[in-house]
C-alpha cells in the first residue's frame, strides 16, 4: 500500500506512461540516490529539490512533469521540502518502504555531518577567531532571510488581499511569539476557505 | 527532564514548517532563546545550519539537541521535528478519502495559495525576530552585503556566510593587534 493512497489524483493516463519507463527503484537504489544527494547539496530544499528532479529523471524513474506535481503535493505538507519530496517520491515509487528510504537517506547525511561539526564547536568553539568567524556568519542571516522574502516575494501573484493578508498575519505572528501554532493554523484553515471563495 | 522538553518543543515546530527552511527559524527561536542558547549563539547556529548539507531546520534542530544533550538530544531533537511531517503524509491518503467521500475534495489550488501566504508572513516573522541585533556598522554592512548577494546574484549564499565569517575573524584579529 502506498503511503499516499492510490485516490491520490494520479490519472490511469499516467498509470499507462509510467509502464513504459524503464523499471521501479528498490528501497536500497532510493537510499543510495537521495544520501547521495543530501551529502553534498548544500542550501537545504531550495537547492536540494531541482537536483532531485533532475536525478529522478536521468534514471526515467519519473518525467519532470509528474515530479513537479509530486513536489506541488509535497508542498502542501509541514516538513523541509527535501524531506516531503523524498516521502512522497520515494512512496510513489516503492511504496511505503520506498518513502522510508528516500527519507532516512535525506536525513542522514546531514545528521551525520552536523555531529561532527557539533563536536568540532565543543573542542575549539571557544578559542577568540572561531568565535569571531561564528559571529561574521550570524551577522549573515538576516539579509539571507531578506533576500529569501525578496525572491519569492518577486514571483508571488499578487492580490490586494493576499498583500494585506500577508502583512497582517506576520505582524499578528511578530506580536504573539507564544501562540505561533493556533495563529498559523487558524490563519491557514481562513486563507484556504477565502482563497476557495475568491476563485469561485 | 531537558532533553523532553527539547523534544516537546520541535515536535511544535514540525507542525507549522509548512515552506520548510527560513519560515519556521524565528519559531525555532521563540522555543530555544534564551531558554538554552543565548541570541548570538542562535544567529551562529542558524548559519552552521545553512551552510552544512541538509535542510536548515533540520540542521538547527540537530545542532540545538547536539548542544543540550550530546548524540541522544540531537536524536531526539531530529526525530521529534520530523515526528508530525510523516504522521501528515501518511494519513493524507486517509484524509482525502473520507473528504472524497463527503463529496468536499480538497481544492489543491486554493491550499497552495493559502500556504503560500501563511509561510511568507512567517518568514517575515523570522526576519523580524532575527533583525540584526547591534548597530556594530559591521554586523550591519555584513547583513546587507549578505542580502544583496543571496538577492541580486546567482552565487552560493554559503560564500556569504564564509566571507562574512572570514571578515570578521580578520577584523577583530586586527583590532586586537
Amino acid at each position: 500500500m502506498p503511503i499516499l493512497g492510490e485516490d491520490s489524483g494520479r490519472p490511469a493516463a499516467g498509470q499507462e506512461a509510467r509502464a513504459a519507463l524503464p523499471r521501479e527503484p528498490s528501497p536500497g537504489e532510493l537510499f543510495r540516490v537521495f544520501f547521495g544527494i543530501s551529502a553534498v547539496t548544500v542550501g537545504g530544499g531550495y537547492a536540494m529539490v531541482p537536483v532531485i528532479g533532475r536525478a529522478l529523471e536521468k534514471r526515467r524513474w519519473l518525467d519532470e512533469d509528474e515530479f513537479y506535481r509530486l513536489f506541488a503535493r509535497a508542498q502542501s505538507f509541514p516538513g523541509p521540502n527535501a524531506f516531503t519530496i523524498a516521502l512522497v517520491a520515494g512512496g510513489r515509487l516503492a511504496g511505503t518502504r520506498g518513502a522510508a528510504a528516500a527519507a532516512a537517506g535525506v536525513v542522514l547525511p546531514p545528521f551525520g555531518a552536523l555531529l561532527l561539526v557539533g563536536a568540532a564547536l565543543g573542542r575549539f568553539g571557544q578559542l577568540a577567531p572561531v568565535r569571531s568567524f561564528l559571529a561574521g556568519a550570524g551577522a549573515t542571516v538576516p539579509g539571507l532571510v531578506a533576500a529569501m522574502i525578496w525572491k519569492i516575494a518577486r514571483k508571488r501573484s499578487w492580490t490586494a488581499a493576499r498583500a494585506a493578508a500577508t502583512l497582517g498575519l506576520a505582524a499578528a505572528l511578530a506580536l504573539l511569539p507564544g501562540l505561533t501554532l493556533p495563529v498559523f493554523l487558524g490563519a491557514a484553515t481562513i486563507l484556504y476557505l477565502a482563497e476557495r471563495r475568491w476563485k469561485s | 527532564m531537558e532533553i523532553l522538553s527539547i523534544a516537546w518543543a520541535f515536535f511544535k515546530v514540525g507542525i507549522v514548517s509548512f515552506g520548510g527552511g527560513w519560515s519556521i527559524v524565528g519559531l525555532i527561536k521563540h522555543e530555544v532563546v534564551p531558554r538554552w542558547l543565548d541570541d548570538e549563539g542562535f544567529r551562529s547556529l542558524v548559519a552552521i545550519a545553512q551552510s552544512t548539507p541538509g535542510p536548515i531546520a533540520l540542521n538547527a534542530a540537530t545542532l540545538v539537541g547536539w548542544e543540550r544533550g550530546g548524540i541522544l538530544g540531537a536524536l531526539l531533537a531530529t526525530g521529534s521535528v520530523l515526528a508530525f511531517p510523516v504522521l501528515a503524509v501518511a494519513s493524507a491518503g486517509f484524509i482525502a478519502s473520507r473528504l472524497a467521500a463527503r463529496g468536499r475534495g480538497l481544492d489543491q489550488g486554493a491550499l497552495d495559495e493559502a500556504l503560500r501566504t501563511a509561510t511568507l508572513a512567517m518568514m517575515l516573522m523570522t526576519l523580524w525576530t532575527l533583525r540584526p541585533a547591534s548597530l556594530d556598522p559591521l554586523v550591519l554592512g555584513l547583513a546587507l552585503a549578505s542580502f544583496a548577494l543571496a538577492a541580486f546574484t546567482k552565487l552560493s549564499p554559503l560564500w556569504a556566510i564564509l566571507g562574512a565569517g572570514a571578515a570578521k575573524a580578520a577584523w577583530d584579529l586586527l583590532a586586537g593587534l
